[in-house]
């Protein structure tokens, strides 16, 4: 096939997906659930979304022994577009997210009934109570000079909203070190991503602690069941994410004195109230508004970054491994290490690519601070070795026994004869397999977004949680990992084309 | 006895076991300079091993070797110092199918004699000259026939001026009418005074050029001796209906 009509093979897909997606777009949204709720009583036997972690889950998981099924979304964005698709029949969320989200969404409305209340305080290692200390008198100070107040009024109250902005003394020394804070900057007003910031009560809270404490705020972005574990690592200081004190988390960390109260409330779907928006107010809203569609070209640009340093690692380390494996096979000599190098392999294949994320970033680089960029490339790295390892061997065997004595008995010792004559051979008999991993390997960076890393799937969420739009952002995601495969599929098929001898 | 100038190789007391089966049962022999030793013996006696324990590729179990005065059995020599002096023509030709035949040719010399590119791409073509086979220098092994294979395989182990050359039935592979071209090279080498140890089946080429023979029988010498006593006046039985065997492949089947 000839690369003008590779191309044309190409289009014709990409339009095809299209089209599909746009009749998908414009289907009907049909209720799936008819549970009309209209006060707590009817939560029993319902379908509750919540967010993963929050208060507003510990509270409604009670409701599971009265038949209601839990629905758990990482993100109160994603629990709206199931509510506004029928798959929940309510959400459980604190009172001032649930304005930001019932104001973007006409069709969705607060029941007048408070769920439950709350308070909300910033999460501390249980060995930090010198800074909890200090944390708490700071509190109690902003409380009685009104800062707080300030701060709350700066986002929440239609009469109030931007009149207070919180900005630090311009004569702030920072000479105690650095304050990281975990959050999950998608709980509007509290915290969430506005051109490319994160900002938010919780944000501006932590940054007036950090102002009167003479330290350096850094604010570290991951999902909201992470932060805990962040904490409790020592990845961060402390959690500032609109976390109350539960009996559950006072068993694993600590909580300093509350800083407000919040109230748990529960949004519904006015029936009969779908607003239909044509499909380009939907691209302008998605990725021209506020540069949207920056979160998508900096998320590509990091998941190639990724792919590219762990595609490195992954080569070289598959690479000696597989060297390694296949001395001891064909020599018997080099017993240890062979083993050391399966045992590698046993626990690398044996176990999913976003639990070694996880393990690396918290339990390996807990208490060093590193890139996020160098742990993940590391990660996927590590992972992929294991996978070309074992590619780079089955190519190896896969070449004539005569070859490698041919390279002996000339005098090449068994690494000049692997690197000069059986790898390049065995290099044209994996590069199929080897082009595949890339792309798997290209995909699976997909979970970057577990440790707070904006790779593409990531800003394509984030996009999500401020436009309460689903269709969108994802396919635009989606179409564009599509396109690098596809661009991927297309080297490897030439490198191919070229390493094979016609006779 | 080894310190002679004339002796190349020597061999003392050499076995060799795959798992529990004794392949060489203690063979002892050495070759001269310039000598041409042809192995005989019937499939499956230990020629082809004993060809590949000269040069290691197979590791004997217990014996020792001395190439050149140096005991390459023992465990410090560089054996692969030594093998760039001592090539081995294989019987699948095993030439490098993702490099041209001039890259072929020239990958030892450059890359383990140090010799320029040029100077190496020089002799290579003055090799392939001789085999008559200059125009294929560019082509990929795929592309030739068995008996330019083997042809080249030759040049390619004369491309490392070695002090020796194994054959290991260099013509078994090879249909009919290509063996003829192969052993003119081979032909050609021996009187030109090149050590060679031959394994062959090709009875009438043995006899030609050999100085001697060696005929191996479970694992040792059974008898040793010029082409005119082995052939004409054997007396070891099994030689003697080997020889029967092969000479007269028909009688012996009727």
């Amino acid at each position: 096939m000839t690369f003008k009509n590779n191309k044309k093979f190409y289009s014709v897909w990409i339009l095809l997906i299209l089209v599909l997606a746009f009749l998908n777009g414009c289907g009907k949204k049909e209720k799936q659930t008819e549970h009309e709720i209209k006060s707590v009583k009817d939560l029993a036997g319902a379908v509750i979304g919540v967010q993963l972690g929050t208060t507003g889950d510990i509270y409604a998981s009670d409701y599971e022994k009265e038949g209601a099924v839990i629905e758990r979304f990482t993100k109160g964005a994603d629990a709206a577009q199931a509510l506004k698709q029928g798959k929940v029949d309510c959400i459980i969320i604190d009172q001032q997210p649930a304005k930001a989200i019932t104001d973007k969404n006409s069709e969705l409305s607060i029941l007048d009934e408070e769920f439950k209340k709350e308070e909300y305080a910033i999460c501390i290692s249980k060995d930090k109570s010198k800074l909890k200390n200090q944390i708490n008198e700071v509190i109690a100070q902003l409380k009685k000079d009104k800062t707080l107040n300030n701060i709350i009024n700066n986002y929440i109250g239609d009469s109030t909203i931007g009149k207070f902005p919180y900005q630090s003394p311009k004569d702030v020394e920072r000479n105690n070190g650095t304050l990281t804070i975990a959050t999950n900057a998608a709980f509007e007003p509290y915290e969430y991503m506005e051109d490319g910031e994160i900002v938010g009560i919780d944000i501006d809270i932590a940054q007036a602690i950090a102002d009167r404490l003479g330290m350096n705020l850094i604010v570290q972005n991951m999902e909201y069941d992470s932060i805990i574990g962040a904490v409790q690592s020592g990845k961060a200081d402390v959690g500032v994410a609109g976390m109350s004190i539960t009996e559950d988390r006072l068993r694993s960390i600590d909580f300093t004195e509350p800083y407000t109260t919040a109230t748990q409330v529960i949004i519904v779907c006015k029936s009969g109230n779908l607003v239909e928006t044509s499909i380009l107010d939907s691209i302008k809203l998605n990725f021209l508004k506020d540069n949207r569609w920056k979160y998508l070209t900096d998320g590509l640009l990091m998941t190639l970054q990724i792919s590219f340093f762990a595609v490195i690692i992954g080569i070289v380390l598959g690479f000696i491994i597989a060297v390694i494996r296949t001395a001891c096979d064909m020599t018997g000599k080099g017993k240890i290490l062979n083993f050391v190098c399966k045992t590698y392999l046993t626990i690398i294949r044996g176990t999913p690519a976003m639990v070694q994320l996880l393990i690396i970033y918290y339990v390996i680089f807990s208490s060093v601070d590193v890139n996020k960029l160098f742990t993940a490339s590391i990660a996927f790295g590590l992972n992929s070795s294991a996978y070309i390892a074992e590619i780079v061997r089955s190519g190896i065997m896969s070449v004539d026994k005569g070859q490698f004595e041919a390279g002996r008995s000339i005098g090449f010792n068994y690494i000049q004869t692997m690197w000069n004559f059986i790898l390049p051979q065995a290099f044209k008999n994996i590069l199929p397999a080897l082009g595949n991993e890339f792309i798997v390997l290209l995909k699976e960076t997909a979970i970057s977004g577990y440790i707070g890393i904006m790779d593409l799937t990531r800003g394509g969420d984030f996009i999500r949680s401020r436009t309460y739009d689903a269709f969108l952002p994802l396919i635009a995601v989606a179409i564009i990992y599509l396109i690098i495969v596809m661009f991927l599929t297309h080297i490897v098929s030439c490198i191919e084309r070229r390493l094979r001898i016609d006779v | 006895m080894f310190n002679s100038e004339n002796v190349l190789i020597q061999v003392d007391n050499l076995q060799k076991n795959f798992k529990n089966i004794k392949v060489l049962n203690g063979i002892t022999t050495q070759i001269k300079k310039g000598e041409v030793l042809v192995i005989l013996g019937p499939s499956g006696c230990g020629k082809s091993t004993f060809l590949r324990c000269l040069n290691l590729l197979e590791e004997p179990t217990v014996g020792s070797i001395f190439f050149n005065g140096d005991e390459i059995t023992d465990i410090n020599t560089d054996i692969n110092k030594h093998r760039q002096k001592m090539m081995m023509v294989f019987q699948h030709f095993n030439l490098f199918p993702h490099l041209t035949i001039l890259e072929n040719l020239i990958a030892g010399p450059v890359k383990l004699l140090k010799k320029s590119k040029e100077e190496a791409k020089a002799k290579g073509i003055e090799l392939l000259k001789r085999v008559g086979l200059e125009d294929k220098a560019m082509a990929y092994p795929n592309q030739l026939s068995g008996g330019q294979k083997q042809r080249v395989a030759i040049c390619r182990a004369l491309a490392m001026e070695p002090e020796v050359i194994l054959f290991d039935e260099p013509t078994s592979a090879l249909d009919p009418e290509m063996v003829g071209e192969v052993l003119e090279v081979m032909k050609s080498l021996a009187n030109e005074g090149m050590t060679m140890i031959c394994v062959t089946h090709e009875m009438g080429f043995a006899r030609m050029i050999a100085n001697r023979i060696i005929f191996l029988y479970e694992g040792v010498v059974a008898e040793e001796g010029t082409p005119e006593e082995v052939f004409d006046r054997p007396k070891n039985e099994n030689l003697k209906a080997f020889l029967s065997k092969t000479l007269n492949p028909i009688l012996c089947r009727t």
